[in-house]
């Protein structure tokens, strides 16, 4: 199959790729620019674990072909940090809202997507319960994720009741 | 005191960043892909592999079948050799496939989609057999699924036979019928490994496992390798849950192609397989008797047990003996008798799941319990209390063969009647029954369960610099050892957990050990390395003793420093003078963590939906080292007992082949199904362990699922319950109501 040559612009910085048209985003970004930070746990678009930002929008990096996002800004987990921890990720912590981890960089990406668009949205139960249901982890129980965003968004500290 | 803290995580600061490292995110120079053809038929003839054109495919490296490949060993059992004896799993089948997705082929190229490309080109020819999906019916069936050798590949009973009188003259007797349904593990991470060929003939295996010195011990085994030629990594894991113990037959296979390669070859499980199994975890058939005298006073219980183990029973066979063993839970019961057999079928093959046979335990007898206390016209908890082992009568031999080390399963039972609200919801579910309302139930589940098993490796370093270094023979799969096992030591030590860090899973560094599984780490590894700190204090004495030419008895030991004759040492001092380390291996009994939980439901009575309104936990785990950690445990694996309680279900359509192959078929908890949950505790601390702590981590799996489906059976006031099998979906809720 014929590479195209593409340029994805990954929190900031240019990869210049070839890449064959049928290459997902996610293989692009864990296998061609060494981000493995965006995990991969189903490859068919339902557990989240691959969700990173193109343009603001929470993706599942699975369902997108690289080649689609050669004009796009995108996010992922390795971007969060800039030089400290991002609310979110101490929050997480804070909770013990992962255990295994592998859950964890999609729902963080899902959850800076949602509270850069409205920080708002901690403080509807009905709106976060639907924001945080996209996305699937089998060791917390959802709850201490939960929690993490409502603390990460400043309602309350993280860790306090 | 650290044995106790909150501590967070120190894995944490890697994982959240996205710099944690799982198998799959190595990078390893030259390394191939390498994917499987596998059966589309539940159960036939091998006739033809042809890969003739998956070879000729671009970017394809190699394209083998069993017959390429003569050294491929079988496929080793995990446990009991005897259920396996005329039962070989060839990891590439030669002549017979019994499940779909039995692996027929691997190919390797140069990434997954050239492999896959390889893959599909493959062409497979399978003359279809008569497929058995029931083990009760596969039992006595014609059909065999192994030449030679019956269906049934290991049949035990425990307990005594009990006189057909007993039934007779009892005062009541219930009957019932469960069905335990196969679950998929669904750790997120699905299965994979890595192996790179050394120079010299040795291997490096990168793999998402449990338990890396037996995978040690079976590839050097079956490829004829020294074990120290065999070096084990695993590196982080996404979660296992009971599914990455084994030695799986692709972990064969990609040994043996990167051996035959001489380059990396790795293997990265697809959802679609991991769903379609191997593993799965439950799959029982039960049948039940529990006859009592009109006090509710049990007399006498009998469990029959068939469990489905699938193709190949190599690493399921033994999960029903746990269920045997656990079978009377928290009650005396004066006779009891317990039959199980594992039985092969043209399922995936099952393997322990989170809880490993004691959820089915529980679930058997406190359904019963449930039953009884409603054919008596009593309330399900006083038919408990009237049946308990009492808080004194420990350590309590049970007629299956355990020894209850302690517990007070009354204490438990009554912090969850109250945290519940028990009376307040009695009284509105009367008040609903008299005036009208939606169904609403209460359901209870008293459990005991088994903890840890065998031995585990420990050892205690203190360095030069004032570190100290933890080895221990467990590996986290994301419990958070790195964190909790520190404590441990920290708290012998009398040091700041910070100084102590933990090495574990890695064969090479770390000289034996057995694994994380069965609750085992912190009971059994913990305590090992509780040991291991007292054991490096006593050396440091000694060694102080003789720098001081004092008797050992005049060195004293605080916070790290040796004193003694007017001198002081620190423990890094002592160390740069010579290694100082202890090492030990301890294997302290079983422990017993019992506990309480309770649920309240509404069920929907025109559309059969379940909403669990109220669900309490009251676990003892005993000494609990981090509760940040166990709560964690506790939390998450009630939520795994909520989704075999409501939603999980492995299915297959008539001719064997598995109709839940996504996660849109095969459905896990999300946010939105969990319900208000509260959870408590009691502490009986383990008395067989300086350390004291009992396993944590499955209690939720074992504890959740009979209160929920009691609470069910309640609302919908059911005298026969055999309808109401797990799942409970709309429709099945709807179809035992009427």
């Amino acid at each position: 199959m014929t590479a195209l040559r593409t340029t994805l612009t990954v929190n900031g910085r240019p990869y210049d790729l070839d890449v064959e048209p049928r290459r997902t985003l996610a293989d692009a970004l864990r296998e061609d620019c060494g981000l493995t930070g965006t995990h991969l746990g189903c490859e068919h678009g339902v557990c989240g674990a691959c969700t990173v930002l193109v343009d603001g929008q929470a993706v599942r990096s699975c369902l997108l072909f690289a080649v689609q996002c050669t004009d796009a800004e995108i996010r992922t987990v390795e971007g969060l940090a800039d030089g400290a921890e991002h609310p979110l990720q101490t929050a997480f912590s804070a909770e013990h809202a992962l255990q295994c981890g592998f859950c964890t960089p999609g729902f963080l990406m899902l959850a800076v997507g949602a509270l850069e668009k409205d920080p708002g949205v901690v403080r509807d139960a009905e709106r976060l319960r639907e924001l945080l249901t996209s996305n699937l982890c089998r060791c917390t129980g959802y709850e201490a994720i939960r929690r993490a965003v409502v603390a990460a968004a400043g309602d309350r500290p993280a860790g306090e009741d | 005191m650290t044995i106790g803290a909150r501590l967070r995580r120190r894995e944490d600061h890697r994982l959240v960043r996205g710099a944690g490292c799982y198998v799959g995110d190595l990078r390893v120079a030259g390394c191939l892909d390498a994917v499987f053809v596998r059966s589309d038929l539940a159960h036939g003839d091998l006739r033809q592999v042809d890969l003739e054109a998956a070879r000729a495919t671009p970017g394809v490296v190699a394209a083998w079948s069993s017959a390429d490949l003569p050294f491929l060993p079988d496929t080793p059992p995990m446990m009991d050799p005897e259920s396996v004896r005329g039962r070989p799993w060839p990891p590439l089948a030669t002549d017979r496939v019994r499940y779909v997705g039995q692996p027929v082929a691997v190919v390797v190229g140069d990434d997954r989609y050239v492999a896959e490309d390889g893959r599909d080109a493959a062409r497979v020819r399978i003359d279809a057999l008569p497929v058995l999906l029931d083990p009760a019916e596969a039992a006595d069936s014609p059909v065999r699924l192994f030449a030679g050798a019956g269906n049934v590949a290991s049949e035990k009973t425990f307990g005594e036979p009990i006189d057909e009188a007993v039934w007779q003259q009892a005062t009541v007797v219930v009957e019932a019928t469960y069905r335990q349904q196969l679950l998929a593990h669904t750790y997120l991470e699905t299965r994979a490994i890595l192996v790179r060929p050394e120079p010299g003939g040795g291997l490096t295996v990168w793999v998402s496992h449990q338990a890396p010195h037996r995978l040690r011990r079976d590839l050097a085994g079956g490829f004829g390798l020294r074990e120290e030629n065999v070096r084990v990594i695993v590196p982080d894991v996404g979660g296992a849950f009971g599914g990455k113990s084994e030695t799986w037959p692709e972990y064969l296979a990609v040994v043996a192609a990167a051996r035959r390669l001489n380059r990396p070859v790795r293997w990265l499980e697809d959802r679609a397989e991991a769903l379609t199994g191997p593993p799965h975890g439950r799959g029982q058939n039960q049948r039940v008797r529990l006859a009592a005298d009109a006090d509710g006073r049990m007399l006498a219980y009998e469990l029959h047990i068939d469990a489905d183990v699938g193709g190949y029973p190599h690493t399921g066979a033994f999960v029903p003996m746990a269920t045997s063993m656990m079978a009377t839970g928290a009650y005396t019961i004066p006779q009891v008798s317990v039959r199980s057999r594992a039985v092969v079928t043209n399922t995936a093959p099952t393997s322990p799941y989170r809880g490993a046979g004691r959820p089915e335990a529980a679930s058997a007898i406190e359904r019963t319990v449930d039953l009884l206390a409603h054919r008596l016209g009593l309330d399900p908890a006083e038919v408990r209390r009237r049946n308990f082992i009492g808080p004194d009568a420990f350590p309590y031999d049970t007629p299956t063969g355990f020894t209850y080390d302690s517990g007070d399963y009354a204490a438990a039972l009554d912090v969850a009647l109250r945290e519940v609200d028990y009376s307040g919801w009695r009284s509105e579910q009367a008040r609903r029954r008299r005036e009208g309302g939606v169904p609403l139930g209460i359901g209870l589940c008293t459990y005991v369960e088994r903890s840890g098993a065998g031995e585990e490796f420990g050892a205690v370093e203190a360095c030069p610099d004032g570190t100290f270094v933890a080895l221990s023979g467990c590996c986290s799969t994301g419990q958070g050892h790195e964190t909790s096992f520190p404590q441990v030591v920290a708290d012998v030590l009398g040091i700041e957990p910070e100084r102590v860090r933990l090495v574990e899973r890695d064969t090479a560094v770390v000289p034996s050990g057995i694994g994380s599984f069965a609750s085992r780490s912190m009971q059994t590894g913990g305590a090992a390395l509780h040991r291991a700190a007292g054991k490096l204090i006593e050396a440091a004495r000694q060694r102080m003793a003789e720098t001081c030419a004092v008797p050992v008895g005049e060195v004293t030991y605080d916070a790290g420093v040796l004193a003694a004759a007017g001198r002081s040492m620190t423990l890094a001092e002592l160390a740069g003078t010579g290694q100082l380390r202890a090492d030990n291996t301890f294997a302290p009994p079983e422990g017993f963590p019992f506990g309480a939980y309770a649920a309240v439901v509404e069920v929907e009575p025109e559309l059969g939906e379940v909403t669990v309104l109220r669900l309490v936990a009251v676990d003892d785990y005993g000494v609990v080292v981090n509760p940040l950690i166990v709560d964690g445990q506790g939390y998450g694996s009630t939520v795994q007992g909520l989704g075999q309680a409501l939603y999980e279900d492995v299915r297959y359509d008539p001719d064997g082949r598995p109709l839940t192959r996504s996660l849109l078929d095969y459905l896990i908890p999300t946010l939105s199904e969990v319900p208000a949950l509260r959870f408590a505790e009691t502490r009986t601390p383990n008395p067989n362990t300086p350390l004291g702590a009992k396993g944590a981590g499955e209690a939720g799996c074992i504890g959740a699922p009979p209160a929920i489906v009691n609470a069910v059976a309640d609302a919908l006031a059911l005298d026969a319950r055999d309808a109401l099998q797990m799942p409970l979906t709309p429709y099945t809720c709807w179809s035992a109501a009427r």
